[in-house]
């Protein structure tokens, strides 16, 4: 960008301008006049910005709008006016003769609009996503990349040392900077308070950064300075919603506040800054310094623990494969010794099969196929899934209009065959049509922006975005114009060059046989757009089923009637005396403390297991460690296989492990009860657990290992009742007795399970949507031309009546026809919707099995929807009198 | 004498091409009335009436040399003709008649530095 503006050589007069004028110019003037307004120009350009001076030559130009100064008209000009405005006056009659064909050319078109501007809003606001900054073709986020035999693995954590290292031996990278976006320590969610007040209340979107990072990313700030808002230890920045919330019209900087009622370890507010934007990959909401931080003695100069995700800008003019080559420095240096010098077996593999890449910021939301992080992405398959679908509607009801205009050509035959003998040309005749096509689309156009505009609130919780129209953008009101001539020109172009081939003396002559000689098209186009229409059924069928085999998958623990009690860790002293209190209700069963839950937005962890003994022989195999305590397996109502539980009485089950399953079979152990494993200690497994998923659907169970441990931020209690707002009552009576200053907040865990699915069921709604909108354009069309055939054959079937045709036997005749290619239509959608599907599911791991029943579900709604469509229209053929049709031969 | 009679706008423009001699062309003309007056026109504006004086034969003009900063344009060039000098003349002889019939200038009580 920065090249072309170099290239550019000081401004121009503007050429619109210019243009415009010569639009009404005498040609003897044109060479004096454009000289003086240059010369105008370029003085004024020595004197006042360039804005001012191109302003100016607006000012001029206007002014020459004068007597005087113009071109004498030409008569030419007139006759095409007189000529459009009969052609006008024609497209408005025909508009209201034809009321029904109109009605559904003009709404098949508003619906395929409607859905059209709303996808493009979407897709728009995807494609948007971290495109702001100034600098944004030099931030990058640096990945991990792993080759698991040739399936590659990506995820953004480094040890602390990152940003340093990274800083310090590539001078192509200009600042780098560290972020922790996850739970951890007091990332994620608190407890939050001014330091002066005393009620607590629950926040979200606490990350840990260094300064370098508000620089990267080029935060605005609104108070304090984004220099050093986080270079003090302890200093906490706030966004501006925030910073509204708790400290109302006033400069919070400097001010003291307090996270989970730490009081011994208080932040000062270092800066506030300007709310992320919605279409920012991060949306943070605190951002608290990593100056001084050590989370636990030697952390920050260890490179055991992968815990910190790392931005950094780039020097102009860096050469990115260049660089990533380089960065295979730190594998070697840092990481690779690491492991060697631990003695790990995972040095060689290391070496082997880890490289770095550099993210453009742009690529996080959309490119980040499997990597590992916890922002949330949008698989960009999907948004152009969904824009080609919103295409193919609008397609559905151009091809209503190319049909409906071509199939009712004889209505218009005799007036072509006129025009053409009264001297129009075939030029004429295709932009009289043409004219009425856009003329028709424009309408569409304008109803299609009502009904997006009203349907956008609805999209918005559908898409779970907020979107709203840009009504106010220069560009909007000329795009949809330029829309409705582009759409009518493409939907105009083939009746227009069809109507306009008629040959006057045949059409005068009474030759009208050309309806419907192109019934074969008719035919093929019917066919696909019930072929669309059956995919999409399917499709929307598909993604229901898959929503509901996950929310009604056997898990391996029980989620129904499981309260979660969120910021339990501010209990402190007072969880166990709150705990016992609990159980004294009636309804509740069972109740347990911990960070860690087999839903998303809870802890998780990453640990190395080896057999006792072996960790310098065998690789290690990557498993979680989840601190719960004994009641926890339960509560949650999960299966020992083998051995034991936790237990109270047990002072040895400090160092004792319960394993799932798969981590049974990944260590090899046989029986795994009584024997000893190590991560960075030693344990003993007293139990086996039965697999259970812990983490998405999508994804196999991995291994994962129990230890006791205390203080977990969420309290799940397991509750058997008819009732449930009582016991919520109860159990909210008895959280105030112990927490006066700190709102209760609880969720549920088979709500936080579906909640999980968030974008199988967008996915689901809104191919559900798009089926709905497919189905009623495309019916639309088929009730039109079925409305055509019956009209064309009427005299036929007044004379079958009159020779005894049944009613029944009529009714098939009309709509054997249609039948038939709804039935094609079906052959033809199976295997294009099976693979299609087949792909979407290949996603997860666990997931529903397509079966024929599916198909034929689809098909014999569509054959249902379609019969149902042409049966008005042929039932009242069948039932009108004979005498009717008849009487006029 | 209908032909003859100029509007005030007019009648500046016509002296401001006197004035401007070889240099009298649209642009130039707007610029320096301008100056002179403190007041803002458009070129348009002058090119309108520098129209309708050549109309009354006031003026002639033809194309002269072309600019860098034209865009190598040539400029139209505007000069005074004898008719409309004498217009100018008569103008100022008319004005001037009115002055002195001005009792207070005529008594030397107001100087308005015409002598």
């Amino acid at each position: 960008m920065a090249q072309k503006e170099k290239q550019f050589n000081g401004p121009h007069p503007p050429g619109l301008a210019a243009w415009f004028l010569l639009q009404f110019l005498r040609d003897d003037l044109v060479e004096e006049v454009l000289g003086d307004l240059d010369e105008k120009f370029y003085q004024m350009l020595k004197r006042k910005p360039s804005f001012k001076a191109k302003l100016n030559y607006w000012y001029q130009v206007i002014n020459y709008l004068r007597p005087f100064a113009f071109r004498k008209s030409r008569s030419i000009n007139s006759n095409h006016y007189a000529m459009f405005q009969n052609y006008s006056k024609i497209a408005w009659r025909n508009l209201f003769k034809y009321k029904m064909y109109s009605f559904i050319k003009i709404g098949g078109f508003a619906i395929g609009i409607a859905a059209c501007l709303l996808i493009s809003l979407y897709v728009q606001h995807e494609l948007s996503y971290d495109k702001h900054y100034d600098n944004s073709d030099r931030i990058f986020r640096v990945l991990n990349v792993y080759n698991d035999q040739g399936e590659y693995e990506r995820w953004p954590a480094f040890p602390a040392q990152i940003a340093q290292v990274l800083e310090d031996n590539f001078p192509e990278i200009e600042k780098a900077g560290r972020l922790i976006p996850y739970d951890w320590y007091n990332a994620g969610n608190n407890q939050f308070r001014r330091g002066d007040q005393t009620q607590n209340n629950y926040e979200e979107g606490f990350a840990y950064a260094d300064q370098e990072l508000l620089e990267i990313l080029e935060v605005p700030m609104v108070y304090g300075n984004q220099a050093h808002a986080l270079t003090q230890p302890k200093s906490i920045v706030l966004s501006r919603r925030m910073s509204d919330k708790y400290f109302p019209n006033e400069d919070p900087v400097g001010r003291t506040v307090i996270l989970n009622e730490d009081e011994s370890d208080p932040f000062v507010v270092g800066g506030v800054m300007e709310n992320f934007p919605s279409n920012s990959h991060l949306q943070v909401d605190f951002f608290i310094t990593l100056k001084e931080v050590e989370f636990w003695p030697g952390e920050q100069t260890n490179w055991c623990c992968y815990n910190y995700d790392s931005y950094v800008l780039l020097r102009k003019g860096t050469d990115l494969d260049e660089l990533e080559k380089k960065l295979l420095f730190v594998r070697d240096n840092y990481i690779v010794r690491y492991y060697r010098e631990v003695e790990s077996q995972d040095a060689d593999d290391a070496q082997e099969n880890l490289s770095l890449q550099l993210q453009l910021i742009g690529d996080i939301r959309l490119k980040s196929e499997g990597v590992g992080d916890i922002i949330p992405h949008r698989d960009i398959r999907i948004v152009w899934l969904f824009a080609a679908i919103a295409f193919f509607i609008l397609l559905l009801a151009c091809i209503n209009f190319i049909n409906l205009s071509t199939a009712k050509s004889a209505n218009r035959a005799r007036e072509v065959g006129l025009r053409k003998v009264v001297g129009s040309f075939r030029g004429n005749i295709i932009q009289q049509f043409l004219t009425e096509s856009i003329f028709f689309s424009g309408i569409s156009v304008a109803l299609g922006t009502l009904f997006a505009w009203a349907f956008l609130p609805y999209f918005n919780i559908l898409s779970g975005k907020a979107l709203i129209f840009p009504w106010a953008a220069w560009y909007f009101i000329p795009l949809l114009a330029l829309i409705a001539v582009v759409i009518g020109i493409l939907a105009g172009i083939y009746p227009s060059l069809y109507l306009s081939a008629f040959k006057p003396i045949e059409v005068l002559k009474g030759h009208l046989s050309r309806g419907s000689k192109s019934s074969r098209l008719r035919n093929a186009t019917v066919v696909f757009q019930f072929t669309a229409s059956i995919v999409l059924i399917v499709g929307a069928f598909i993604v229901h089923r898959q929503m509901q085999y996950i929310l009604n998958k056997k898990l391996g623990f029980d989620k129904d009637q499981v309260i979660m009690i969120q910021g339990t860790n501010t209990l402190g002293e007072k969880m166990e005396p709150f705990k016992n209190e609990l159980l004294r209700l009636a309804d509740v069963k069972n109740a347990a403390t911990s960070h860690y839950l087999p839903v998303s937005g809870t802890k998780r962890d990453q640990n190395s297991f080896w057999k006792d003994g072996r960790s310098k022989i065998d690789k290690g195999i990557g498993a979680q460690i989840w601190r719960v305590d004994q009641d926890y397996i339960n509560t949650l109502g999960m299966k020992l296989l083998d051995g034991r539980g936790f237990s109270k009485d047990m002072a040895s089950d400090s160092s004792s492990i319960i394993i799932n399953q798969t981590m049974a079979r990944e260590l090899g152990l046989e029986n795994p009860v009584g024997q000893r494993i190590m991560n960075w200690r030693t344990w003993t497994v007293i139990g086996v657990v039965e697999d259970f998923h812990f983490e998405s659907l999508k994804g196999d169970i991995g291994s994962l290992a129990f230890a006791l441990g205390d203080f977990g931020s969420i309290m799940t209690v397991k509750v058997q009742t008819e009732n449930m707002p009582d016991i919520l009552r109860s159990i909210t009576t008895v959280w105030e007795t112990f927490m006066p200053n700190q709102p209760i907040r609880y969720t549920f865990l088979d709500e936080t399970y579906a909640h999980m699915y968030k974008d199988v069921r967008q996915t689901s709604q809104i191919f559900t949507g798009f089926a709905i909108l497919a189905i009623i354009v495309a019916c639309l069309g088929l009730f039109a031309l079925s409305a055509f055939i019956t009209e064309q054959r009427h005299r036929e079937i007044g004379i079958r009546k009159v020779l005894g045709a049944s009613l029944g036997s009529l009714f098939q005749l009309l709509t054997l026809n249609f039948v038939k290619l709804v039935l094609i239509s079906l052959i033809i959608a199976i295997p294009i919707a099976w693979k299609i599907m087949q792909k979407w599911l290949e996603d997860f791991v666990y997931r529903t099995e397509i079966s024929w029943d599916v198909f034929l579900v689809a098909g014999l709604m569509a054959l249902m929807i379609a019969i149902f469509t042409i049966s008005y229209q042929s039932i009242k053929a069948a039932l009108s009198n004979p005498v009717n049709s008849l009487r006029s031969e | 004498m209908k032909e003859t009679r100029l509007g005030e706008f007019e009648e500046v423009i016509l002296l401001l091409v006197g004035i401007l001699g070889e240099e009298a062309y649209a642009f130039k003309i707007a610029e320096e009335f301008e100056s002179q007056t403190n007041r803002s026109v458009s070129i348009g504006a002058v090119h309108s009436t520098l129209n309708r004086l050549e109309d009354k034969g006031f003026l002639t003009s033809e194309m002269g040399k072309s600019s860098a900063e034209r865009g190598g344009r040539r400029k139209r060039i505007y000069t005074i003709t004898a008719s409309g000098e004498r217009a100018l003349e008569a103008s100022r002889d008319f004005k001037l008649s009115l002055w002195r019939q001005y009792p207070a200038f005529a008594t030397g009580k107001l100087d308005f530095g015409l002598k």
